[in-house]
């Protein structure tokens, strides 16, 4: 169809109705891209249309149009709108999980400084006991040394027997007056358990060993220094220090003699 | 008229001062037509509002250079207006509409449109043939298809769109001069 075939054929009339099938539509519309009379013709029509509608039409109230474009704009300012950033709510929610985060900090500084506080008062227990420990100790250690220093006392070293123990030793303080004597073990090894040292007093012509006590607790005791009592010992010339079974025995056993040695009169 | 293409494109831009334009030129043919086939003011008011709310919100499926920006709109406003006359049921059929065409709409209304000199289009219209009439009712104002409005009028699709153009012509002389 040329142009003017086309003009007359009624198509574009149809054109500008909407009637017409899709494929009759792009004719028309290449025909209106190609040539300019067909273009008017088209414009004419829908000229002629528009103002029969027009001439229809009931006024229109301006109010219409208002309408449109309040609707248009509540919805683009609906769909537009960003989210707004509510600063206000945030920083609620900020403040009260700070709020939060510092009371869970100073519960957690309570719990602290109440564990160190128990620390401290155990540790404390701790010192103390060390303090009096440390106290009696010294207390001891002066009477050790009282001992040690006074005239009354004469000291005497008991060697190691070479059979059985030969780096062991033991040393004697020994108030004849008194008849007190210690005895301090810190040359002798630790005895072996259900085992106990027992210290005897021994005259020579004839040997006579005589029990002058047992160095029990020995592992408890820190000096390993031990008074003996020699009040019921008659004469010493010598002292032997055996091990023995839990308890002590009646008389040494010569095989566990651990130092032996001899007292100036 | 030329189609004001940069217009329609400003709108499709979303440039509401456009579409304020566009909507001076064609609201009130719609309007027309739109109350031609819900015939009462009221209804055509409401219908208006959302051809054109339809218009802003799917202006994008309209291509300037496919199809008649008019023809686009007259769709529209053609499909809203059925829609607003119907129960639901029948949505889709375009048939069963009023028998009431723009003549008698002219021919009773009192407030007629100054702006279109309508008072002249009726005098003359009273001279375009009643097949015409129907016609151009069918085609234009109802949006019958071809198919449809042969068969409504019983005359072959042939003799329709001859008569359709000669009609057309013929309105043009009458509303153009």
């Amino acid at each position: 169809m040329n142009a003017q075939e086309l003009i007359e054929s009624g198509n574009l009339e149809l054109y500008v109705a909407g009637s017409l099938s899709a494929e009759e539509a792009k004719e028309v519309e290449d025909a209106i891209e190609q040539h300019p009379e067909v273009k008017e013709q088209v414009e004419l029509i829908e000229d002629s249309v528009i103002t029969l509608a027009e001439a229809v039409s009931p006024p229109l109230s301006a109010l219409i149009w208002s309408q449109i474009v309040e609707n248009i704009n509540r919805v683009r300012s609906i769909s537009e709108r960003k989210p707004s950033t509510n600063w206000g709510a945030i920083t609620g929610w900020a403040a009260a999980i700070l709020a939060l985060a510092g009371i869970f900090w100073m519960l957690k500084e309570k719990n602290d400084l109440q564990d160190r506080v128990r620390y401290t008062t155990t540790q404390n227990a701790v010192l103390e006991e060390k303090a009096n420990k440390a106290e009696s100790q010294l207390a001891e250690a002066e009477d050790v040394l009282d001992i040690v220093r006074s005239k009354e006392y004469n000291t005497y070293t008991l060697p190691g027997n070479q059979a059985v123990a030969p780096q062991s030793f033991a040393k004697v303080y020994l108030n004849k007056k008194d008849k007190i004597a210690y005895i301090d073990a810190k040359g002798l090894p630790e005895p072996p358990r259900g085992k106990v040292y027992q210290v005897w007093s021994l005259t020579m012509q004839p040997l006579t060993p005589t029990s002058v006590g047992l160095l029990d607790s020995y592992a408890e005791s820190d000096t390993k220094l031990f008074r003996v009592d020699m009040g019921a010992v008659a004469a010493t010339e010598a002292f032997g220090i055996t091990l023995e079974p839990e308890g002590g025995s009646e008389t040494p056993t010569m095989d566990q003699l651990y130092t032996l040695g001899k007292v100036t009169p | 008229m030329k189609q004001p293409d940069e217009l329609i494109l400003a709108m499709q831009d979303g440039d509401e001062k456009a579409f304020s334009k566009l909507y001076t030129m064609y609201s009130e043919a719609m309007f027309g037509i739109i109350y031609s086939i819900v015939l009462d003011e009221g209804d055509a008011e409401e219908v208006m509002q959302d051809v054109f709310i339809k218009i802003w919100d799917n202006s994008q499926s309209y291509n300037v250079k496919k199809g008649r920006f008019f023809t686009w709109i007259l769709n529209i406003a053609r499909n809203t207006a059925i829609d607003k006359t119907r129960p639901k049921a029948y949505k889709n059929s375009k048939k069963n509409l009023s028998t009431t065409n723009f003549v008698d709409i002219l021919a009773t209304s009192d407030n007629l449109n100054k702006k279109t000199n309508a008072i002249g289009i009726k005098k003359y219209l009273a001279a375009l043939k009643p097949a015409c009439i129907k016609i151009i009712d069918f085609l234009i104002f109802k949006g019958y298809t071809q198919k449809d409005a042969a068969k409504e009028i019983d005359i072959p699709l042939g003799t329709l769109k001859t008569r359709n153009r000669k009609c057309m012509q013929d309105l043009k002389t009458i509303v153009l001069g």
